[in-house]
């Protein structure tokens, strides 16, 4: 099963002060909604234990986060990949900053492919719930570098 | 009911209440997962999230850390066993056991782990940790055809292409379609459903490391042949195997396969030492084990314009999923699908089924009809209704002046079977009668003015059934005759034993009827056992309604043995010759002199206490039965429904099926099995598939996702009957197990396109929900 999203956040902080947090692993990991724990493997790597509940599938899915960023400084990929109870989510998620001003525009692009358990519910409540996980995590992104500004 | 007042008739024919339902209904049944024994394991498998990829790594070490796990178990480990491979049932293909390099469909096995308690082994084989790339899976067989990625490296031949098998007269047929003066052509889909028996499989294997005897409890609907395949795979000498098959909840196919639990289980056993239990959940119920259908049937009627059929071609692409694990017979690699002419006298005819790997679920076997029977009747019954409405006839008349007719038994259809007896246009009439075909139609016009959808659809289908006569068919070889041994205690009461076993179809009853009505006994002091491969005579089980064609027929000529023999006893009683001791009225009776009369349990007595001279002691016999044909079936249904055209919501308003499965052994056990099977039928008519997304995850995991009619959805059912004895079986009966499922849901749908007839509607494939339903009325309302 392959879904795609798309969506936007305006950020009240530098496109700099936004860029270094994303490039920041723990601080990514932590954004992850329901995250339970998060361990730094380097800095580029990240594995973060997450709390799950889509229909009947619950529980604790780990997760191996991998930034990618461009040398650009103005786009970021995150590879998200792990799963659960025989379930596969490989998340490919980008994000372009801009900055207009005293803000910072983040457009992502996120897809997904999933397999398993998880995938059978996703006819019917997959493609929201797993829309509202990327789109809260970029939600918490903005809150949090808004936070430390 | 008591031997000393018979009725005519005292046993055959009585709606004799089930001898089983005591303990079923106080829940004193003994099901697979009530076993257990001491120092048992417990089994939890793992499982493939890709349908279609490479096994790069399988590491077991967080799985054996965990206290409680005892072994995890892989491919691999099979292979070096020699246990990697199974052999399908007809042997053309070979089925991995767990999946080895490669997993091929979704949910495949890919390892056991094996641990003190169910709860430890399903944490158990979350930690096995797997590594696997990917690869594009193959969902559709019409892009399998194409050979574009090849799922089977394991195979010599590099292609998805299984097999081609045809039947009839190609050209003769072409030539017959292209001279007539209307013709038909609709791409007809059976969809992939599954029998989904409320109690999935299981097994408890126990490895005796003294005895060197392994006993296998399994769910099994055919536990001979399992101990013959336990034997060949494992090389375990078949008298060290016992196979027992307790009280099975539901199979309908399901349970003929041998599934890797089964074979892992036992590994497990023979490598601890201990008994090793396994049993499937839901999930793994309806997402590996034998699936049913999944036949595309391109079909082709050419009829004259008065409406008389001149020729039937069918060519099917069959969707068989990873490996060729349907179980058919070796020659009929698509099963008995030459019964797709169905009622009709065809002058020629022509099938053919192409059968093709998928990374789909295994299977094609089973739902209460396995051997393409289903598929064809839902073919030729949906077809007939696509040519009646071309021809702008009436479908009943269509039929009528198509049915093969009662003085043309036996028939030899174009496609090669002799079908036995039957009287089509009898029961057809039946069953317009009582629901009152005419009032119907009249109702239907009116409404029709008023813009409502009130459809009728009829299903007039031939079955095939009691596999069979063991020149044509077998399972691994094994000829599919079935047995019966019946032994007669100094009291008169006995024990009736067979090769098949009951999963609900109330053999324990019907079998002490059958021996009862030959013996003069009372069937309640005929107990019936089977299951147990160390006492029960060899049989090939139940499935495909053969229980009362094959084993049914060995039980009464078991009992005529028993009989001929009790004829020397009597006359010994009787003190007269043989040529003078007359079976009549239940009794042996001397000729000429009434009331000098000797009883079977008279003679029972006698063979154990003062048996003839010249006599062997005792009163027993055993039978094995090769029936000579298979028993043909028919019925006639029709179903009447309601279609909201603003929601595409289907009522069905009634439903009546009148069948004809020859002499009828218990009267209320067959309408048992007649509702059952409706509301099969009325489940995969309109709520059952399984499905698959392009990416090769099933859809339908669970009873969330697939449906099983609640008394609230399942319509009310009317059932008749006709009763036309099949020539050939010793008390006349013919099986009636599948019928219901291989003729409804064809009426449902004809019912349907019926009431969206006035749009244009010709054909929705199944099944028909709402949104379908929905659809096709916006989509044809659009076009308007």
């Amino acid at each position: 099963m392959n879904l795609e999203w798309t969506g936007q956040e305006q950020i009240a902080a530098s496109k700099g002060a936004v860029w270094t947090f994303i490039n920041d692993p723990q601080k990514v990991a932590s954004c992850l909604p329901d995250v339970q724990s998060i361990d730094v493997r380097d800095a580029r790597n990240v594995d973060a234990t997450v709390k799950v509940a889509v229909g009947p599938v619950r529980g604790n899915f780990k997760f191996n986060i991998e930034l990618i960023p461009a040398a650009s400084g103005n786009h970021m990929d995150l590879k998200i990949s792990g799963g659960g109870f025989g379930s596969v989510v490989n998340l490919l998620a980008g994000a372009d900053l801009s900055e207009n001003g005293t803000t910072t525009t983040l457009d992502w692009k996120g897809s997904a492919q999933v397999n398993g358990p998880v995938a059978t519910v996703g006819g019917r409540v997959l493609d929201a719930q797993a829309h509202k996980v990327i789109a809260t995590t970029f939600e918490n992104v903005k809150n949090a570098v808004s936070q430390t500004r | 009911m008591t031997t000393g007042q018979l009725p005519e008739r005292h046993a055959i024919g009585a709606a004799m209440k089930r001898k089983e339902d005591p303990r079923f209904i106080r829940g004193k049944g003994r099901y697979l997962d009530d076993i257990v024994l001491p120092n048992m394991l417990f089994l939890a498998l793992v499982h493939s999230p890709y349908p279609h990829a490479k096994i790069t790594k399988i590491d077991k070490t967080a799985a054996l850390a965990l206290p409680g796990v005892k072994a995890v178990i892989t491919g691999e480990d099979l292979v070096a066993a020699k246990l990697g491979w199974l052999p399908t049932f007809h042997g053309f293909d070979n089925q991995m056991v767990l999946a080895i390099g490669k997993a091929l469909f979704q949910y495949q096995e890919v390892a056991g782990v094996v641990a003190t308690s169910r709860e430890i082994a399903a944490d158990g084989a979350e930690l096995v940790d797997v590594q696997y790339e990917p690869l594009d899976p193959v969902v559709d067989p019409y892009q399998s055809k194409l050979d574009k990625i090849i799922l089977r490296d394991d195979r010599e031949q590099k292609t998805n292409h299984i097999y081609h098998w045809q039947v009839g007269e190609r050209e003769k047929t072409d030539a017959a379609l292209a001279a007539s003066d209307v013709t038909i052509k609709e791409r007809i889909l059976s969809p992939r459903c599954h029998p989904a028996p409320l109690e999935p499989c299981g097994c408890v294997s126990d490895m005796n490391g003294a005895t060197g005897r392994l006993t296998v409890y399994m769910t099994s609907q055919a536990p001979h042949v399992h101990r013959t395949a336990f034997s060949l795979v494992t090389g375990i000498p078949e008298d060290k195997i016992h196979v027992i098959s307790p009280d099975v909840g539901g199979g309908f196919g399901n349970k003929v396969p041998v599934y890797p639990g089964y074979v892992v289980a036992t590994v497990a056993s023979v490598i601890l030492g201990v008994p090793v239990k396994w049993v499937e959940n839901r999930t793994e119920n309806l997402t590996t084990t034998g699936f049913a259908r999944d036949y595309h049937m391109d079909v082709e009627i050419g009829a004259t314009k008065a409406g008389k059929v001149t020729a039937l071609k069918v060519s099917t692409t069959a969707d068989h999923g990873a490996f060729d694990a349907a179980a058919d017979p070796r020659k009929y690699p698509a099963g008995m699908f030459g019964i797709v002419t169905g009622s009709y006298d065809f002058p020629t005819a022509f099938a053919e089924v192409d059968a093709y790997f998928t990374n789909k679920a295994p299977g094609g076997i089973a739902y209460r009809c396995s051997f393409r029977v289903t598929e064809a009747a839902y073919a030729i019954e949906r077809a007939m209704d696509i040519l009646a409405d071309k021809l702008g006839l009436d479908p009943v008349q269509l039929r009528m002046q198509n049915f093969v007719k009662k003085e043309q038994f036996p028939y030899h259809s174009p496609l090669g079977f002799t079908y036995d007896s039957g009287d089509y246009a009898a029961t057809t009439k039946k069953a317009l009668d009582i629901i009152g075909y005419d009032a119907l139609l009249k109702e239907q016009a009116e409404k029709r003015k008023r813009g409502e959808f009130m459809g009728i659809g009829v299903s007039t289908f031939t079955e095939i059934v009691g596999a069979g006569p063991g020149k044509h068919f077998d399972i691994l070889g094994i000829k599919m005759f079935d047995s019966a041994e019946i032994r007669i205690h100094p009291t008169g009461s006995g024990i009736v034993r067979a090769g098949t076993r009951h999963q609900g179809q109330g053999h324990e009853t019907t079998w002490a009827q059958i021996v009862a009505e030959e013996l003069g006994l009372d069937p309640q002091e005929l107990l019936v056992e089977e299951g147990d491969t160390d006492t029960a005579p060899y049989g090939l089980g139940t499935y495909a309604s053969r229980s009362t064609p094959v084993a049914g027929g060995a039980l009464a000529l078991a009992a005529r043995k028993i009989r001929e023999k009790a004829r020397k006893i009597a006359a010994h009683l009787l003190e007269a010759s043989e040529d003078d001791v007359e079976w009549k009225d239940y009794k042996f009776n001397l000729k000429g002199v009434p009331g000098k009369t000797v009883t079977m349990k008279e003679v029972a007595f006698a063979a154990y206490t003062n048996p003839a001279p010249d006599t062997e002691p005792g009163l027993e016999a055993t039978y094995y039965y090769d029936p000579p044909n298979l028993t043909f079936p028919n019925g006639t249904y029709i179903a009447v429904v309601d279609v909201d055209k603003d929601t595409g919501s289907v009522k069905v308003r009634r439903f009546l099926a009148v069948d004809d499965c020859g002499v009828v052994i218990n009267p209320m056990i067959v309408e048992g099995q007649i509702h059952g099977g409706l509301t099969e039928g009325f489940a995969i008519a309109f709520m059952q598939e399984i499905t698959y997304d392009s990416g090769g995850n099933n859809l339908n995991t669970d009873f969330t996702e697939y449906l099983i009619p609640t008394a609230l959805e399942t319509p009310h059912w009317e059932t008749a009957g006709t009763v036309t004895p099949s020539p050939h079986h010793p008390i006349g009966a013919k099986g009636v197990g599948e019928s219901p499922n291989v003729g409804s849901p064809q009426a449902f749908v004809n019912a349907v396109i019926d009431a969206l007839s006035p749009l244009g509607v010709t054909h929705i494939d199944m099944p028909l929900t709402k949104e379908k339903v929905w659809n096709a009325i916006q989509g044809a309302q659009s076009k308007k």
